[in-house]
C-alpha cells in the first residue's frame, strides 16, 4: 500500500485500523499525521453542540400558523387573563374592549338558543375593529422589538384580510353559521397578535 | 381515553417538575398552545442548528426550522408515544432541508463525478499549508466556520455523519445516493475541512508574524 492507496482506503476504513493501513502508517509519518488530524476533526465535530438559538420570529410564525390552522385552540377562559394583562397597556384598552365585546358575544351566542344567538351575532360586525389601533400595535413593536416589525406587519395584513373577507361573507348572508364563526376566528387571531406584542412589551 | 376538559384547567404543575415530553405531546394533540411551545423549546436548538449547518444561512435556516416544526405539528395527532419523537422531528428536519436544497438545485450529492478521482481530489494536492500541523484540539468556532465554507454536498454529508451521527446507510437513503458514494464524499469532506483548517492556521500564524 502506498500513500495514494492509503488515502483512498480511508473512505472505507476511516480510522486507519486495517492491517494494511497500519503497516503503511507505521512506516509513513506523513500519512500517520494525516490520519491523526482527520481523527481530531471527527472528534471535534462530535462535540459541536446544537448551541444556536433561532430568533423569536420562528416561534411567532409557528404559533401564528398553528392558530390560523386551528391546531392551537383556546382552552382557558380568555377574559380574566386578557384584562389582567392588557390593563397594563394604555393603547390596548380600547382594542381589548372591542375584542372582549366580540368574544363575549361569541361565547354567549354559543350558550344561547339559536334565535337569540342570531340577534346577538348582528352586533359582531358592528364591532369593526379591523383598523383600530393597528398603528399603535406597530409602534409598540417598533419600540420594543424592531427586528419583528416586518413579521408583525405581515401577520397584521393577513389577519385584517381574513377579517375583511369573513366580514364580506357575513354581510351577504348574516345567518351563515360558518361565516360568523370564521369572522370570530379572524378576530381572535387578531387579538392573539395583540397579545403576543403585549407579552413581549411587558418587563 | 381522551382526558376531559377539566384536566386542562387544573392548576399547573408545581415549579421544578417540568411536564414530560409524552405529556406535552398529549396536550398538544388537544390544541394546547403551551404544550406546542414546550415541545418547540425542547428541540428548537437542535433543529435550528441542523438547518443552519446544512444551509450556512441564518434566514434560510429559520424558515426551514419553522417549516419542520409546522409539518410535525400538523401530524401530531397521529403520533403515539414519546420515544421516537425527536428522531421523527430530526428526520423530518433533514428532509425539509434536503427538499429545499434540491429546489435551489444545489448539488445535494453529486453522484457520478466524485466516484472517479479527479485532479482536484488527488492526495498530492498542496495548499502551501502542509507544514502547519493540526496538533492539539480544534477550536469549535474555527471548525464551525470551516464547515460552513464547505461545498453544499460535502457539507451535508459531513453534518449528517460526523455531527448528527447518521450512519452511511441512512444517509444513502436520505440523500438518494449509494453507501459507497456517501463514504467517499465524507472522506473528501474531511480532507477539505483539514485543508481549510490548515489554511486558517497558516493565515493566523502569518498575521502573528507580520504583526
Ligand atoms: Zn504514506
Amino acid at each position: 500500500m502506498n500513500c495514494v492507496e492509503l488515502q483512498q482506503s480511508l473512505a472505507e476504513v476511516e480510522d486507519g485500523s486495517s492491517l494494511e493501513q497500519r503497516a503503511h502508517l507505521r512506516a509513513c509519518p506523513a500519512c500517520s499525521a494525516l490520519v491523526n488530524e482527520l481523527n481530531l476533526i471527527v472528534a471535534a465535530a462530535g462535540e459541536l453542540q446544537a448551541a444556536e438559538e433561532p430568533s423569536p420570529r420562528v416561534w411567532n410564525s409557528i404559533e401564528f400558523a398553528l392558530r390560523q390552522e386551528g391546531l392551537i385552540r383556546p382552552q382557558r377562559p380568555l377574559v380574566p387573563s386578557f384584562s389582567a394583562r392588557w390593563g397594563a397597556a394604555r393603547w390596548l384598552v380600547p382594542m381589548a374592549a372591542m375584542l372582549l365585546l366580540a368574544l363575549g358575544i361569541y361565547v354567549r351566542r354559543e350558550s344561547l338558543p339559536n334565535q337569540m344567538a342570531q340577534q346577538a351575532s348582528v352586533a359582531v360586525p358592528a364591532a369593526n375593529s379591523s383598523d383600530l389601533n393597528d398603528a399603535d400595535l406597530m409602534q409598540e413593536v417598533v419600540d420594543n422589538e424592531p427586528a419583528m416589525k416586518t413579521q408583525y406587519a405581515e401577520n397584521l395584513r393577513q389577519v385584517n384580510e381574513s377579517i375583511r373577507d369573513a366580514q364580506g361573507v357575513v354581510d351577504e348572508s348574516p345567518n351563515d353559521e360558518d361565516a360568523r364563526r370564521s369572522l370570530m376566528d379572524a378576530y381572535q387571531q387578531k387579538s392573539m397578535l395583540f397579545q403576543m406584542a403585549m407579552d413581549r412589551s411587558l418587563p | 381515553m381522551r382526558p376531559g376538559i377539566g384536566d386542562l384547567t387544573e392548576p399547573r404543575q408545581p415549579k421544578g417538575t417540568e411536564p414530560s415530553e409524552a405529556e406535552l405531546i398529549e396536550r398538544a394533540k388537544l390544541g394546547d398552545a403551551e404544550a406546542f411551545q414546550g415541545l418547540y423549546d425542547k428541540h428548537k436548538r437542535r433543529v435550528y442548528s441542523l438547518c443552519l449547518r446544512m444551509t450556512a444561512n441564518t434566514a434560510e435556516a429559520e424558515d426551514l426550522a419553522q417549516e419542520a416544526f409546522l409539518q410535525l405539528y400538523r401530524k401530531i395527532a397521529t403520533f403515539r408515544g414519546e420515544s421516537a419523537f425527536s428522531t421523527w422531528l430530526h428526520r423530518l428536519s433533514v428532509n425539509v432541508v434536503l427538499m429545499h436544497l434540491r429546489k435551489k438545485s444545489l448539488p445535494v450529492v453529486s453522484l457520478e463525478e466524485t466516484t472517479q478521482g479527479t485532479e482536484e481530489d488527488s492526495p498530492k494536492r498542496d495548499f502551501g499549508a502542509d507544514d502547519v500541523a493540526l496538533a492539539g484540539s480544534i477550536d469549535r468556532m474555527q471548525l464551525q466556520r470551516a464547515v460552513e465554507s464547505l461545498p453544499p454536498g460535502y457539507r451535508m454529508i459531513f453534518v449528517l455523519h460526523d455531527i448528527e451521527g447518521y450512519e452511511h446507510n441512512e444517509i444513502a437513503k436520505i440523500a438518494g445516493c449509494s453507501i459507497g458514494n456517501s463514504k467517499s464524499q465524507l472522506h473528501k469532506a474531511r480532507m477539505k475541512l483539514r485543508d481549510l483548517l490548515k489554511m486558517n492556521r497558516a493565515e493566523e500564524a502569518g498575521k502573528t508574524r507580520a504583526g
